[in-house]
């Protein structure tokens, strides 16, 4: 039994089983691409030296031959690895999520989606999943510049079993893939029977008051939010948004005529986050009470995982206020 | 594999030298007639490069216009993107597209962009156009020919101010560590940049020690000496054990006398009448 669970009402049965994980979904990927790179011999990977962070040291021990370690030097380890994907091979770039999609950005929008290369971007410590690291390492923004990036798309997973599928994903589809993963290890939702495809979700738990919509760790919280929502009679519909961009639009309309509400809760910036580009589908095509979550025009800090992202308004404490207020509007 | 060096496979004639001249000409007529035409364009770094462009295109590239992605060619990054006129007429020259074609640069729907994009023009090998960036491209271009145990070469044409670019100094660290003496990069070193001289708004020189401390051999060389371009460049070709860096001292608008060594000249069109005199004297040969 989770954590987060033991808070939430332990008499109704919880639908979505939380598994406590030892492996953050930084490792997950990295073990994913040691065992894809035994059958896929015609990719390599490109690191900054983290790669004991990244976990890509692990493919770099199997295959020395097929592993840059490029040094601290973001920007030409991107732009290298744009050159080395010129012709069309695959390049997987391993690194943190602030200087992958700040620092080297430039090279990532002009050099690899331009052109349309086979640049694989794994990148860790996503939003305040970094929350111990402080700012400089946490990557609020990461979501709203890759996916404002013509050419590229955009996926998070939040378990294992998804993360695997991630990489899958950015492996079968041609052209940029960005991946956003989780410094810590949180829990296991999906068994390993479960597929993800580019532009697919998972509906976790159906409801017919409120969807809630979240990605990568934020998941969780809207999984335990929705579980308080129901110990106040209220059913909330909970939707894993893995693949950001494109993201699964179908599904999302067919939840918003069936709840009527629609919130979305996310590690990272509001502006210009999967909240927004919902916002403005939801506009155009089916207007509903709406509401989304995320930082507030506003910087995180250092500390505990869990009272950060409370203070910072993405748990499920939040969560659950963000949809009673939603719901008085209606 | 590795030897120190090879000795050079031919020596070079008069006639060869007087060719290429002679199609260095043609090249700066060409530069200077399209940038007119589009009116748009950077003549200035054009013109510098354009010996040192025409030895590459019409001597030293295994390139083959009818196949311009196969893959055993050589590989020629223009990490100076905005000299890319130099670059088109080269390509047009060799056969990669219609000379006509020069005619259409910068314009709506054109396959010659602004700067250099590889998914439009046939030719291109990486896109360009942020300094420093493609040198780095150019980096991993080498190292997949490594890895693929192939024996092409990739080439990458370099501004001097583009050294003062960061990532210029992340890719010269890595080409030593990986030891890419499948790697030649060559500096159109016309102490001229946008805003003035190179020297005053950000000094790089001693570039050829700067090199050789990142562990590449390197070689001052007069960038309009044919005789010297033709035969550095074959010595780079043939070397082994280090990549090779070339800086060939140029006149940014060189054949042009009113736009040589003229700060304004860097990304401006000729109007009529300069254009007259243009062609006028890169057809006299400037005396």
């Amino acid at each position: 039994m989770s954590r987060t669970m033991e808070r939430g009402s332990a008499t109704i049965p919880v639908k979505v089983e939380l598994r406590k994980t030892d492996s953050p979904t930084r490792k997950s990927f990295s073990e994913r691409m040691v065992e894809y790179g035994e059958v896929d011999k015609e990719f390599v990977v490109f690191e900054s030296d983290i790669g004991y962070s990244t976990y890509s040291y692990l493919f770099g021990n199997k295959y020395p031959d097929r592993y840059y370690n490029m040094g601290i030097a973001e920007l030409g380890t991107m732009a290298a690895a744009a050159g080395f994907a010129a012709d069309g091979r695959t390049v997987i770039v391993s690194g943190y999520g602030v200087f992958l999609t700040m620092r080297a950005v430039e090279v990532v929008r002009s050099f690899i989606c331009y052109p349309h290369l086979n640049v694989k971007i794994l990148s860790s410590h996503g939003g305040l999943t970094a929350a111990i690291d402080g700012v400089t390492h946490q990557a609020t923004e990461d979501i709203a510049y890759m996916s404002t990036l013509p050419e590229m798309k955009v996926l998070v997973p939040c378990d294992t079993v998804s993360t695997r599928g991630a990489f899958d994903i950015a492996m079968r589809t041609p052209g940029p893939v960005f991946t956003r993963l989780m410094r810590d290890p949180l829990w296991d939702i999906y068994s390993a029977e479960e597929t993800f495809v580019l532009g697919g979700s998972k509906i976790l738990r159906k409801g017919d008051s409120i969807t809630l919509v979240s990605y990568g760790d934020i998941v969780f919280q809207a999984l335990e939010a929705a579980e308080i929502l129901r110990s106040k009679g209220i059913e909330a519909e909970v939707i894993d948004m893995y693949s950001v961009k494109p993201f699964d639009a179908e599904t999302l309309l067919a939840s918003a005529r069936k709840t009527g509400a629609v919130l979305v809760a996310e590690n990272h910036q509001k502006r210009n986050g999967l909240g927004y580009e919902i916002a403005t589908f939801l506009l155009k095509n089916h207007p509903v009470p709406f509401d989304n979550l995320g930082l507030d025009d506003t910087f995180g800090e250092s500390g505990n995982y869990f009272k950060v992202i409370d203070k910072y308004g993405i748990s499920a404490r939040a969560i659950v206020e963000a949809a009673e207020g939603l719901l008085r509007k209606r | 594999m590795v030897q120190e060096k090879i000795t050079q496979s031919s020596e070079i004639s008069k006639e060869k030298i007087k060719q290429l001249k002679e199609t260095a000409k043609q090249v700066r007529l060409h530069i200077v007639k399209m940038i007119h035409k589009a009116q748009s364009g950077h003549p200035g770094g054009s013109l510098s490069g354009a010996d040192i462009m025409t030895a590459l295109y019409f001597d030293i590239l295994t390139v083959d216009p009818r196949n311009p992605r196969w893959p055993d060619r050589d590989r020629f990054v223009l990490s100076k993107g905005h000299a890319c006129p130099v670059w088109y007429v080269c390509l047009a020259l060799r056969g990669f597209f219609p000379v006509e074609e020069l005619d259409t640069l910068r314009q709506f729907e054109s396959r010659l962009q602004g700067h250099p994009v590889s998914t439009k023009t046939p030719g291109v090998d990486a896109t360009t156009g942020s300094l420093g960036i493609g040198f780095a491209q150019a980096i991993g271009m080498a190292l997949e020919g490594k890895w693929l145990k192939k024996s092409y070469k990739v080439y990458a044409l370099l501004g001097d101010g583009e050294m003062q670019e960061g990532v210029i100094w992340e890719a010269a660290a890595s080409a030593n560590k990986y030891k890419l003496d499948n790697l030649v990069a060559i500096i159109d070193n016309n102490n001229l940049q946008n805003d003035g001289f190179t020297d005053s708004i950000m000094p790089i020189e001693p570039l050829d020690k700067k090199f050789e401390a990142f562990g590449w051999m390197t070689k001052r060389i007069d960038g309009h000496n044919m005789e010297q371009v033709l035969s550095t460049l074959r010595e780079a070709k043939a070397h082994r054990g280090s990549p090779f860096c070339i800086i060939a001292q140029t006149v940014k608008g060189k054949g042009v006398s009113f736009m040589e060594n003229v700060r304004g000249w860097h990304g401006k069109p000729p109007s009529d009448e300069e254009l007259a005199k243009a062609i006028q004297e890169i057809e006299g040969g400037l005396k």
